[in-house]
């Protein structure tokens, strides 16, 4: 019996399935995981006003703000994606379109302190935020002691645990609904990023430009968030940015659509993160780590 | 120029919005810029969801040292310490109150968040140890409690801060006393209306592994761990949601309309859940007798759509209505057409406007021109500030403590609002309309 739970938060639907629990039970640790995710839309979202990520908004150069250990924790991994994607995944990609350069801003994660060196800080934590409520939601989901689940962010983002007994994994497609062929998941995060909903409307953080590149991209990874942000590179990224990236990141996975349908990158022949595997495999292929 | 019917104490809180414009208090001091002088060292009493909230304008604040949380949970206790020494916060955790009085011997003040039957007891014993308290609202189950706590304050003399934050909240105070009282820009108020709905939701659990003790629940007045989850739910620990949700909202009534009602008659009942004894869905109407004649103010909490509007105060005058809400986004000034003109009020940044295209007005009147509709002027109250919702309050009180200014919130000011809520619940139990006295919502 797989139990589901929806409930709207930072603008889209939040989704919690959960296996081999009691109907009661389920509801009441899917309630304690949305309240965490509207606890972090309080800190994050950009149109709540008082939220950490609006007052940094009004903050002027020079001015310091003190954080929510949420807020620090996100923006630190926000700027860490910044660097490992050479400047694609970025929190202020939108800003440059009402600034003429990039604000500047420095963080204190040992403070939980913030500052505006320059501009103004418009950060969108539009292609992370909900990534990182998902890891967050797992973190909590461990109190309550449910290894099968998975959770799923506005359908652009997904983070698997243990799957429902006599399954190899979550079943997994990569597209439209019920799209083929199908995948296993289990124990890590898919993240899509596309044109089909908002069109091109993923800028390219090093020109300001839309990304025309292809039509979807997806990421995998153990950490939504990372997954989110890298699925958004991957459709700024060309092909050979991306297997540059990648190398050495064997917990990293990239799938790219651009003419019709969907095909893994395989940047050195290392996917020791197995976290997809095709329905039709047999036995355990997927694992890595949550987290 | 400020009427008389504005307090010393309101006037000095605004002028600094009223001659800025905009009030950007900033969230946290410039780095080297900490309040000055030893630091107030407190305790957080109830870690639960608004401990939780509370610890986090607490973090914020300078010049404050927190250095206990006080929960009945190991869960919650863990929780604390695991928190706050990732943000390198060193704090000890205690059971009870009774265990932090004994630990704690220099202690200022104590953060009071537990449920709401405890507050009495705990805010008793604080303040009779010697120490502040800022008690969460509502102030009491009981009016009995309530009363005691004021009584309390007033024979030791210490301060007791009631957490209805609205009251500190610079975007409220501004409009209060800059645009309602001042001037004058509702014209006479005729009604009032607020509201907070909110979607189902299931009851709290708790992870299986963390059940409390069936001993130690009742040590502390649960029956069993769902109680003690959703105690707001249970006659005896809260007072249903007219208390959870109706308390900031009718006291914002009694603050605004400077007075209190005359009676309530209100209709609610437990219509959708089945595991709870408070009632889900209320309707209030209030009656505020003035010279002028009656004001009347109605207040709702359904248990409903998530998408009803959102929770906001509305205050309804005949030549103007200011809606309020701790989101300034559901935050609005509408103008009546028969109002006198708003740009001096403009000038002054007592409002921000949106103008509307200019519509000319040919010098004969006999003349006039058609064209494309003229839209209506958007008006706002043009005040923000950088912090949490409930930082300004709980510095008003540590301010307070330090013997900086006096409290927005005192208990004896919060117990006459509180308990017309009191009477709204006793309107739905008795089915019948209460009258309340001139003076009977005194302690």
């Amino acid at each position: 019996m797989i139990h589901i739970h929806n409930h709207h938060a930072m603008a889209t639907i939040f989704q919690v399935r959960l296996a081999g629990e009691e109907a009661t039970y389920a509801a009441q640790a899917a309630r304690a995981l949305f309240d965490e995710a509207d606890r972090l839309e309080g800190w994050l979202s950009r149109f709540k006003a008082s939220s950490d990520i609006s007052a940094i908004a009004r903050l002027q150069p020079g001015e310091t703000l003190r954080l929510n250990e949420a807020t620090c924790e996100c923006l630190a991994l926000a700027r860490e994606m910044e660097l490992a994607t050479e400047g694609t995944f970025s929190i202020t990609a939108a800003a440059r379109q009402t600034q003429p350069e990039p604000p500047q801003w420095t963080l204190d994660p040992g403070q939980r302190l913030i500052r505006c060196e320059a501009g103004r800080l418009e950060f969108d934590l539009g292609a992370i935020g909900k990534g990182f409520a998902l890891d967050r939601m797992a973190l909590e989901l461990a109190d309550w002691e449910c290894p099968a689940f998975l959770l799923v962010a506005g359908g652009s983002s997904i983070l698997a645990g243990e799957p429902p007994a006599g399954i190899p994994g979550w079943s997994v497609g990569l597209g439209e609904d019920n799209s083929e062929p199908r995948q296993w998941l289990k124990k890590g995060s898919l993240s899509g990023s596309g044109v089909a909903v908002k069109g091109h409307h993923i800028l390219d953080p090093r020109t300001g430009e839309p990304a025309k590149l292809r039509d979807r991209a997806w990421a995998m990874s153990p950490s939504a968030a990372v997954s989110d942000a890298l699925s958004t590179a991957f459709m700024v990224l060309t092909e050979p940015e991306i297997n540059r990236i990648m190398r050495g990141r064997n917990e990293w996975q990239a799938f790219l659509n651009d003419d019709g349908k969907w095909r893994q990158l395989d940047p050195g022949g290392q996917l020791a993160f197995g976290g997809l595997a095709p329905e039709t495999m047999s036995g355990e292929r997927a694992s890595g780590n949550l987290p | 120029m400020v009427t008389d019917s504005i307090s010393r104490r309101d006037f000095m809180r605004t002028t600094a919005a009223a001659s800025a414009g905009l009030l950007l208090a900033s969230g946290t001091p410039l780095l080297g810029q900490a309040a000055a002088g030893p630091k107030l060292k407190i305790a957080l009493v109830g870690f639960g969801a608004q401990g939780r909230v509370l610890l986090e304008s607490l973090l914020v604040i300078e010049g404050i040292q927190l250095v206990a949380v006080v929960d009945i949970w190991d869960y919650a206790r863990t929780y604390a310490e695991k928190y706050l020494k990732k943000l390198n916060v060193e704090v000890r955790t205690y059971e009870n109150y009774e265990a932090l009085l004994a630990g704690e011997k220099d202690l200022q003040a104590v953060v009071v968040a537990c449920p709401d039957f405890w507050h009495a007891p705990v805010t008793n014993a604080c303040l009779k140890a010697g120490l502040h308290v800022y008690c969460e609202k509502m102030m009491s189950n009981t009016i009995e409690g309530a009363r005691s706590m004021v009584q309390t304050m007033r024979t030791t003399g210490k301060l007791l801060q009631i957490g209805h934050q609205r009251r500190s909240n610079p975007r409220y105070l501004f409009a209060l006393t800059r645009l309602l009282r001042e001037a004058k820009l509702c014209g006479r108020l005729t009604a009032a209306q607020a509201q907070w709905n909110r979607a189902v939701s299931a009851d709290f659990g708790w992870p299986r592994k963390e059940a409390i003790p069936a001993e130690t629940l009742a040590k502390y007045g649960f029956t069993d761990m769902h109680q003690f989850r959703n105690w707001r739910w249970f006659k005896g620990l809260g007072g249903g949601p007219l208390s959870d949700l109706g308390a900031h909202q009718i006291d914002i009534f009694n603050w605004w309309l400077g007075g209190y009602p005359r009676s309530v008659v209100a209709s609610g009942g437990v219509d959708y859940y089945k595991t709870h004894e408070w009632y889900d869905n209320a309707m209030v109407i209030y009656e505020y007798p003035f010279a002028e004649g009656v004001t009347r103010a109605f207040y709702q909490v359904q248990t409903t759509t998530s998408a009803g509007g959102g929770y906001f105060e509305y205050f309804m005058g005949d030549e103007a209505s200011i809606k309020m809400s701790e989101d300034p986004k559901l935050s609005a000034v509408y103008r009546e057409a028969r109002a006198p003109s708003w740009d001096a009020l403009i000038s002054r940044n007592y409002l921000a406007a949106q103008p509307a295209p200019a519509v000319a007005a040919p010098d004969d009147g006999a003349k006039v021109d058609v064209r494309e509709t003229a839209q209506l002027a958007a008006y706002n109250i043009p005040v923000s500030f950088n912090k949490k919702p409930h930082q300004p309050h709980l510095e008003n009180f540590f301010n307070a403590v330090r013997g900086k200014g006096t409290l927005n919130c005192p208990a004896d000011e919060a117990f006459r609002s509180e308990y017309v809520i009191h009477k709204a619940n006793e309107s739905i139990a008795s089915g019948k309309r209460i009258d309340i006295a001139p003076g009977e919502n005194e302690a």
